[in-house]
């Protein structure tokens, strides 16, 4: 990881900026950009730390590195760097945490808002969760207005909607030119991982950077055509020494259906001027997500549409140790690929992977082996 | 557990009736589903009550399931199935037990597993993994699977959050009569939570005995004794079951019998029970004078978040009441509302410490865990122990280990007891 997190948030301070801590991954960001928030996703929070010392007060060492991760940040410096913290309902970890983060908070004199919003879990074809949704965004601007004195304006609303869908849409060619081999994962990883701590402006400025100072050479030294399409599928990206091993063992990372990647940037709803239609519009055409229960049944057809699409032969499930979201759904997975030929391999990403990550390292590039002979 | 106490507790009728009623129940599951009853799989917090408004419709808990082959020593076999198809050890215990016996349909389960459903109803309430694994069955067995999507409490329930989890039921009912072709029929429903909540009118009596010194019962028998809220709710075997099982107890506390008579240590767990461990940790707590004669698990029965107190029907609209008893169970409340729960608890039955159970398996029960048990401790002044027991899963568990902790609290307790 090469950003450093705190100083960006620091920075955005130092402007005068009122920041918003949120989790998980998919808050209404262009709602908090229209209202002069800078909201900023809390995760890939690895590396902020020295170590969990706080957070092992708090959370068993059974819980995932993401969950432990936030909340050492939170309890670490979080509260000097945010105005406040938002969340939305999220898996059996996550849900509990924002009380404990209260709580110590309180303790030493910092008590910031933290907004909670309950995006509906339904399936759209069982109940029509409209106006429940509806009456959520209204009271979420409502709460807004008043903790951070604030308006909400139709007009700023339709603006960062489109400037969001800029941002998302130069995401996806970022995307691209790694595909075509001009741009290595992990700068790609990097460029996206700044991205969620900075200003859409700021954004926009990386993004574009990004892609106009490409070179026409490709980055990798052999011809693309010559590597084998992967496709990394996960919460997270991989460690950057398992994203270096891949790379280096002949694969080419063609997709990505990675949370905090791909699935974050792949779907744009049509703009709107009403929040609560362009919401609900966003999470129920999101790209499929195990975190968002009602996905569940296009999440098989979108990652094997995906494998299509990008000719990838293989997919690697970059497994957080611990998240029984991803977990459940990996056998299914594995299953519907193998059926259709594709190869799969599966990493467990434990909190002391922050540390060592050889032997993934070498079960990469045996699987790099396997295609290269498959293939 | 001692043999004279095993002895008694097998002599009680409370006990043969409710082994009595949960094998019928079940082999009744498997024979009415055999004749075309409609079979709908739920979640334990999915109203029951709801399936009794209709005429030919049962349910199986694959949950309670979990829980009846782990205690029957099978849990572990189970979990293994699941393991092999690529399950991963970490993931709960109830949910790979229940795969791997869906996996072979039922072979080495204690009751022939469960019919297969014709509806999966999974609720995100007590943990939102369940719609997860009811996903897995969704699709290796085709079934259609619906999901109740209920609020997380942080504070007491909202009433906009309540509507629109009665909007819900009715979504429920109104699938179930479309892919059934049966009525739904709101007075048989009415009935049914009638007889749910008059039941643990029952169930709260029989809990108080542990306020007696000794306690009338240990939380060993209210975990076995929950079956039928799982398998029987809304009927009247429950009302009657839950009936005698008060008044048994209360004849044997009047007779002095009691589990423990040389109790010492009045203990409070906080967490699933360990099932394949019950009559093993029983015993073995008796043995050094100790019982432990609550739990935040059985407790939170019947009641609303932040409070163990009976929350009682007022026989008017049982959607209405369904819906706002959705956050009993304990893992949906917010940590501030379960600490205010545990706290009044722990006050009324005089408790000297508390086992906290830290259970790998079930995360939305065990994270907060550890803050929980700083406010007993720092600020309500009970000594309480942090043990590891997964509570299907007996690979992961101790006795050891666990005993050392368990004896290192009760010495705690002898130097509060001293100062
Ligand atoms: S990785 Fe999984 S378990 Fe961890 S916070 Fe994310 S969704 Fe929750
Ligand atoms: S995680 Fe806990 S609440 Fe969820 S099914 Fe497992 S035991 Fe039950």
């Amino acid at each position: 990881m090469k950003i450093d997190i705190t100083k960006k948030l620091a920075q955005l301070k130092n402007d005068g900026r009122k920041v918003l801590g949120c989790f998980p991954l998919y808050p209404p960001l262009e709602l908090f950009y229209a209202m002069d928030l800078v909201p900023v996703v809390l995760w890939g929070l690895r590396g902020t730390a020295t170590d969990t010392t706080e957070s092992d007060r708090h959370l068993q060492n059974y819980t995932c590195s993401v969950a432990r991760h936030l909340t050492e940040f939170a309890l670490s410096n979080g509260s000097g760097l945010l105005d406040g913290l938002f969340m939305y309902n999220a898996c059996d970890t996550l849900r509990n945490l924002p009380e404990i983060i209260e709580k110590e908070w309180e303790k030493i004199g910092q008590a910031l808002p933290l907004i909670k919003v309950h995006i509906p879990m339904v399936l759209p074809a069982q109940t029509d969760a409209t106006a429940y949704f509806k009456n959520e965004i209204n009271h979420l601007i409502k709460d807004l207005e008043e903790r951070f004195d604030v308006l909400f304006s139709k007009d700023k609303f339709v603006q960062a909607v489109k400037q969001i869908k800029y941002v998302r849409d130069l995401m996806a060619r970022a995307e691209n030119r790694v595909t075509d081999g001009h741009l290595s994962f992990l700068n790609f990883v990097d460029a996206i991982h700044e991205c969620w701590f900075s200003t859409v402006e700021e954004q926009i400025r990386i993004l574009e950077s990004l892609i106009d100072e490409l070179s026409d050479e490709p980055a990798f030294s052999a011809d693309k055509d010559s590597r084998h399409g992967v496709i990394l599928s996960g919460i997270l990206p991989p460690p950057t020494s398992v994203i270096h091993a891949i790379e280096s063992s002949g694969l080419r990372i063609v997709g990505n259906d990675i949370a905090s990647l791909g699935r974050s940037y792949a779907s744009m709803p049509e703009t709107r001027e009403d929040p609560a239609a362009y919401f609900l519009d966003f999470y129920y055409q999101h790209f499929p997500c195990p975190t968002l229960l009602y996905t569940g049944d296009r999440r098989t057809t979108s990652l094997l549409g995906l494998v299509d699409k990008t000719g990838a032969k293989g997919v690697i499930f970059v497994g957080e140790k611990f998240c029984e979201y991803e977990y459940f759904e990996f056998p299914h997975l594995v299953q519907q690929l193998k059926d259709k030929g594709i190869q799969t391999l599966e990493i467990e990403i434990a909190i002391e992977d922050d540390a060592q990550t050889s032997a993934h390292d070498s079960r990469v590039s045996a699987f790099s082996e396997i295609l290269k002979n498959n293939f | 557990m001692p043999e004279k106490l095993k002895t008694e507790k097998l002599k009680t009728n409370a006990g043969r009736h409710l082994s009595k009623m949960v094998g019928d129940t079940y082999m009744d599951l498997h024979a009415k589903s055999a004749q075309g009853a409609f079979v709908v799989w739920i979640a334990i917090n999915v109203p029951a009550e709801l399936f009794l408004g209709f005429e030919n419709v049962v349910y199986g808990v694959p949950e309670s399931h979990a829980a009846l082959t782990a205690a029957k020593g099978v849990g572990v076999l189970q979990c293994e199935k699941a393991e092999h198809m690529g399950y991963s050890m970490d993931l709960c215990s109830y949910a790979r037990i229940d795969i791997g016996s869906v996996s072979d349909g039922g072979k080495d389960s204690p009751t022939f597993g469960l019919p297969k459903p014709d509806l999966l109803v999974s609720d995100n309430n007590n943990c939102s993994l369940l719609v997860k694994w009811f996903d897995v069955h969704h699709r290796r067995m085709g079934v259609p699977h619906f999901v109740i999507d209920v609020p997380f409490c942080y504070e007491p329930q909202k009433d906009k959050d309540r509507k629109y989890i009665i909007q819900q039921f009715n979504d429920l009912i109104r699938t179930i009569e479309e892919m059934s072709g049966q009525k739904f029929d709101m007075d048989k429903a009415l009935a049914a939570v009638s007889n749910t909540s008059e039941g643990i009118v029952h169930w709260k009596r029989f809990l108080s005995f542990a306020e007696n010194r000794p306690s009338g019962i240990t939380a060993f028998d209210s975990f076995v004794q929950m079956a039928p809220f799982l398998v029987a709710r809304g009927t009247s075997q429950f009302v009657d079951h839950y009936k005698l099982l008060a008044q048994e107890t209360e004849q044997r506390v009047r007779d002095g019998q009691f589990p423990v008579p040389g109790e010492k240590y009045r203990l409070f767990w906080d967490n699933i029970a360990p099932w394949h461990q019950l009559r093993d940790m029983s015993g073995s707590l008796a043995k050094l004078g100790a019982n432990i004669v609550g739990a935040t698990y059985t407790s939170c029965i019947g009641t609303v978040e932040g409070s163990f107190d009976f929350y009682a029907f007022d026989g008017d609209d049982p959607l209405e009441y369904c819906a706002r008893t959705q956050n009993c169970y304990i893992c949906p409340h917010g940590m501030n509302l379960r600490g205010k729960s545990m706290q009044a608890v722990v006050e009324k039955l005089n408790i000297d410490g508390i086992v906290f159970a830290s259970n790998r398996s079930c995360k939305p029960y065990s994270v907060t865990q550890l803050d929980q048990q700083k406010l007993m401790t720092d600020q309500f002044g009970v000594p309480s122990v942090m043990i590891d027991v997964d509570h299907a899963d007996a690979r992961k568990y101790s006795k050891e280990s666990t005993f050392t902790r368990l004896e290192a609290l009760l010495e705690n307790i002898e130097a509060k007891r001293a100062a």
